[in-house]
């Protein structure tokens, strides 16, 4: 385990450019992901930095615990599979309630943009000017 | 959390992801991207790293994700409570002082609250115990008096309801029989009931059996039922002894059955003998000295039982013209059972309720002042990334551990309270048997500890501790910001005013109580109570059946007595002060209303031999006392008090007078009135004068009510040396007669007032423990704030200040807050004293005196605690605290 943690620790050059998560932003995304189909884990993480070209800065551990989370509240189910690649993988859906929550979620969440690209739009008009 | 993710926890508690799933899933995304990284051109050893660094801290996201599917991690909390152990051991002062403070709060609680749980709240312990319902009658004129029943009225409402399975009786006013054919007479107390009094109550015999329905009326042999105790005393536990019989007021009974241990019936919870009553036919409805009760059938409510009762009492009432009650009312047992003995008890326990408070708060300023010393150490945890939650877990965990030591200790101290409380309490408070310390005061307990430890854990969670949850700020300097001392002094200060309003009410409830029981005790019972020793003597039907026979006994007796040495004067009554009143009897004065159906005034009437008033020391106002020349009279004589003379003839000489008594109509003979003597209280000290009717015992119709007189004898020397000189005296006139319930009259008047003693012992108790308590608080808190203020102190004296100014500094703010306090106090007492008005005896529950006095009591205890830490300021020497600087 001492070696995972130095692991961690290393600076993540590469990765210095990428945005941070907005909080409970993650879940909203995982949703997003599972409404093209089910998938495992990876498959979750690698759809989230193809999405955002690579812009987003998600460590594939962080989606665990928001995995559990969401099975609890009700919006993913999940059961064993087997990947593309023959592997045994957790394959996550979507349920009723969970398209519900990312219908939601997703309109607070422009509203919430469009808040902001409001507020710094008219910023930078005042600059302008 | 919605409740919706709680119930999803719930349901995979039982069918949850295991950790080793977890693993596998987060092992196999690993390989994936491995694969991914290889098809990508890695090497096998820098795919590998390459995954293991995309994917973050291994542990820490399988460790987060198990969390999720936890409610409390029972590691993290057995961690808290080696943590707060290692806490409560490392300060063990505060430790102790806090479980000591909560010990005697948990503690008094605990006690108080066994009794009210067994007396008040528990259920009567009979099967379905809701369906037992006792019947009074009343007068709709005056529906608040409820009245026992009369033979009749009780025959008529056996016989005819529809609304009861069974119907019962108890006779009230007889406490206990004697029971002759041991080595001595022995009274024993006892309850003489109707057949279906076991039935009503649902409890059968352990051994025999119980009465049969209709086996309640004359001319058939006594029988009687014993308690499990008596026949294990006296009888050695013998199986065989249902069929014997024995002797109860000269009569003889057979035992028909034993009650199982512990069965015992209401307030009269010490009896032994349950004798079945034979009810007798009057042509008349008084007395009433029954209650009846019974046990509702399935379905029947209470007011369709009522209006069943109703129906018969108006019935009986058209029977008989010159009655009064047509109506019937019912009520719970456990009404008539508990009675008045619930309110006592529920202002008893809002005093310790005070108590606790007052400890609990206690506690909480005692946290503040633990805490301040630990910004530091939770700084440095809220800076390592303990969250809010992390932070208020252990130190409430901390704080409930301590209120779980007070609660454990308070448990045994309540064990021992209990065994006091039921060995102390004065005679009449019912269900004394009942009371144990079980599981629901073992629940209370608990809850009581756990609310206590939460609400002083809260303490340091409050707003003046804002930097232990908001992180790194606080990590500088380690102390806290000013706006945070300001709010921790004002939280502190808010405690102090709350402690002490707290026990100013107590006080003050104390010192009404107190004030109250010194002037009842002050009062005269209207005769000189020194030298008096009095028993009681019951003459039995059996060997003296006619009215001579009686007289002739107590002729005897007395003759005997008075030539006894040391004997300056003996007599006897029916009634015997200060409150052990017999009989009432309604009187008619001419000129009073008489309208049919009105109640008429009742007077103590007692029957009394002839030196009666001289034994006493009961002064003659007017006219004469009864002599020998009155035997023989064919017409009623009366002597009356001072209260009736005053009340109903006003401006003439009553001597002389005629009145009736037992009724207005005009076949009731008139009976004159001969003398007036001084007023005797005869319901306790506590009330006024009663108007009070005496006749000679020699009367005529007086001999059913005569059997069992008071003995008072007056001596010269000291009356505990005449006891066995008096029972001689009655075994040598009749050896199977025993001189029972022998007490000095000093003794009878210290036993009636045990209530209230018994009351404002307990409410003082709880009101010292109260004082101490805050005295303890205030002067912790000075303490404390003196030397948080060492070396402000030491500044202002380098620069001039007098040691008198910061004395007066100190004190000065300790005092303001105390004065706060009193002000609250007493406005609380002022909403709350009436609370107790009626336990008061000539003070008013505003009494101004105890008010004040109790206030200044207060300040000036306060004062000290305050002035003790102030003198510590004065001595602070400003070299060496500014050295510190």
């Amino acid at each position: 385990m001492v070696d995972n943690l130095l692991e961690t620790m290393t600076p993540r050059k590469q990765t210095e450019q990428r945005i941070e998560l907005v909080y409970g932003t993650l879940d909203m995304l995982i949703l997003r992901t599972l409404r093209w189909g089910p998938t495992h884990g990876h498959g979750i993480a690698k759809a989230i930095e193809r999405m955002s070209d690579e812009n987003l800065k998600v460590e594939h551990g962080s989606l665990y615990p928001a995995l559990q989370r969401l099975q609890q509240e009700g919006w993913i189910a999940a059961e064993w599979g087997v990947s593309k690649t023959n592997r045994r993988a957790r394959y996550y859906r979507l349920t009723a309630a969970g398209r519900r929550q990312l219908i939601s979620e997703t309109s607070r969440w422009e509203r919430f943009v469009r808040a902001i690209a409001g507020v710094l739009g008219g910023a930078r008009s005042e600059e302008a000017k | 959390m919605s409740w919706r993710r709680q119930l999803s926890k719930l349901r995979q508690l039982f069918n949850r992801q295991t950790p080793a799933d977890l693993n596998e899933e987060m092992r196999s995304h690993l390989e994936m991207e491995e694969d991914e990284n290889r098809d990508a051109g890695m090497s096998p050893e820098e795919a590998h790293y390459a995954a293991l660094r995309r994917f973050g801290n291994v542990t820490l996201a399988a460790e987060k994700s198990r969390d999720m599917w936890r409610w409390h991690s029972i590691e993290t909390l057995l961690q808290d409570i080696r943590y707060g152990l290692r806490q409560i051991w490392r300060s063990p002062g505060f430790a102790i002082s806090a479980v000591l403070t909560l010990m005697l709060g948990i503690g008094a609680n605990t006690a108080i609250f066994s009794v009210v749980n067994a007396v008040v709240l528990r259920p009567l312990p009979y099967p379905e115990p809701d369906k037992i319902v006792a019947a009074y009658l009343v007068n709709p004129r005056d529906p608040a008096f409820r009245s026992s029943h009369g033979f009749e009225d009780f025959k008529a409402a056996r016989d005819r309801q529809k609304s009861f399975s069974s119907f019962a009786a108890v006779e009230q006013g007889r406490p206990s029989f004697t029971w002759t054919g041991g080595k001595e007479p022995v009274q024993v107390p006892g309850t003489a009931v109707t057949a279906e009094f076991f039935s009503v109550l649902g409890v059968s015999p352990a051994l025999g059996r119980s009465f049969a329905a209709g086996e309640d009326v004359p001319g058939r042999e006594h029988e009687v039922v014993l308690s499990h105790a008596f026949w294990q005393q006296h009888f050695g536990s013998d199986p065989l002894v249902v069929g014997r019989s024995i002797t109860l007021d000269g009569a003889s009974h057979i035992i028909v059955g034993v009650m199982p241990a512990g069965f015992h019936f209401g307030v009269r919870d010490n009896d032994d003998l349950w004798p079945l009553m034979q009810l007798p036919t009057l042509n008349r409805r008084p007395p009433y000295f029954i209650q009846p009760f019974g046990r509702l059938k399935p379905g029947v409510s209470e007011a369709q039982a009522e209006a069943d009762l109703s129906n018969i009492a108006a019935d009986v009432q058209r029977q008989f013209p010159n009655s009064e009650y047509s109506e019937a009312r019912i009520d719970p047992l456990k009404n008539m059972i508990v009675g008045e003995a619930r309110m006592p008890l529920l202002v008893l326990l809002g005093a310790v309720v005070l108590v606790l408070l007052i400890a609990t708060v206690n506690v909480a300023n005692l946290e503040i002042a633990q805490a301040s010393a630990r910004d530091r150490e939770m700084a440095i945890r809220a800076a390592l990334g303990a969250g809010r939650g992390r932070i208020a877990r252990l130190v409430l965990t901390e704080s409930i551990l301590l209120a779980a030591l007070g609660g454990v200790l308070g448990l045994l101290l309540a064990y021992g309270g209990v065994t006091a409380l039921r060995a102390l309490a004065p005679g009449g408070l019912p269900r004394l048997k009942e009371i144990t310390v079980d599981g629901q005061v073992l629940a209370f307990t608990a809850a009581v500890s756990l609310v206590s430890g939460v609400l002083f854990g809260l303490a340091p969670l409050t707003r003046g501790f804002g930097s232990w949850l908001n992180g790194a700020e606080a990590l500088r300097g380690g102390t806290q910001n000013l706006s945070e001392q300001r709010e921790r002094r004002g939280l502190r200060n808010a405690l102090i005013i709350l402690e002490v309003s707290l026990s100013l009410v107590l006080l003050i409830g104390a010192g009404l109580l107190l004030r109250s029981f010194e002037r009842l005790t002050n009062t005269s019972p209207g005769f000189n109570s020194q030298s008096l020793v009095s028993g009681r003597v019951s003459v039995p039907k059996t060997r003296y059946p006619k009215e001579e026979h009686i007289v002739a006994f107590y002729d005897q007796l007395l003759e005997r007595i008075q030539h006894l040495p040391n004997v300056t004067a003996a007599g006897l009554t029916l009634s015997l002060p200060p409150n052990l009143l017999n009989l009432t009897n309604p009187f008619w004065v001419p000129g009073q209303p008489t309208s049919e159906g009105m109640n008429l005034p009742l007077a103590v009437e007692t029957s009394v031999s002839l030196d009666y008033f001289r034994t006493l020391g009961i002064p003659l106002l007017r006219g004469r006392l009864f002599t020998d020349a009155d035997r023989g009279r064919s017409d009623g004589i009366l002597v009356i008090n001072n209260t009736i003379a005053q009340r109903y003839f006003p401006n003439q000489d009553p001597v002389g007078q005629r009145i009736k008594t037992g009724g207005a109509s005009a076949d009731n003979p008139w009976e004159t009135i001969i003398g007036v003597v001084g007023d005797v209280k005869y319901t306790g000290l506590d009330s006024a004068p009663d108007p009070t009717l005496y006749v000679p015992y020699f009367a005529g119709g007086w001999t059913s009510f005569s059997r069992k007189m008071f003995l008072v004898v007056r001596t010269s020397g000291d009356p505990k040396n005449l006891v066995s000189a008096l029972r001689t005296a009655v075994q040598e006139l009749d050896s199977d007669m025993p001189l029972a319930n022998i007490h000095t009259m000093d003794e009878l008047l210290s036993n009636s007032v045990a209530q209230p003693r018994f009351r404002m012992l307990l409410i003082a108790i709880f009101a010292s423990m109260a004082l101490l308590l805050a005295t303890v608080g205030i002067f912790g808190v000075m303490a404390y704030v003196v030397s948080r203020r060492t070396r402000e102190i030491g500044v202002r004296m380098a620069l001039g200040a007098s040691r008198g100014s910061v004395m007066g500094m100190v004190l000065g703010e300790g005092l303001r807050i105390v004065l706060i306090g009193v002000a609250i106090g007493l406005v609380e007492a002022l909403a709350l004293s009436r609370l107790i008005k009626s336990w008061l005896f000539n003070v008013q529950p505003l009494d101004p005196v105890t008010f004040l006095g109790v206030s200044l009591m207060v300040i000036i205890v306060a004062a000290w605690a305050c002035y003790v830490p102030a003198r510590r300021a004065t001595k602070v020497d400003p070299i060496v605290t500014l050295r510190y600087e």
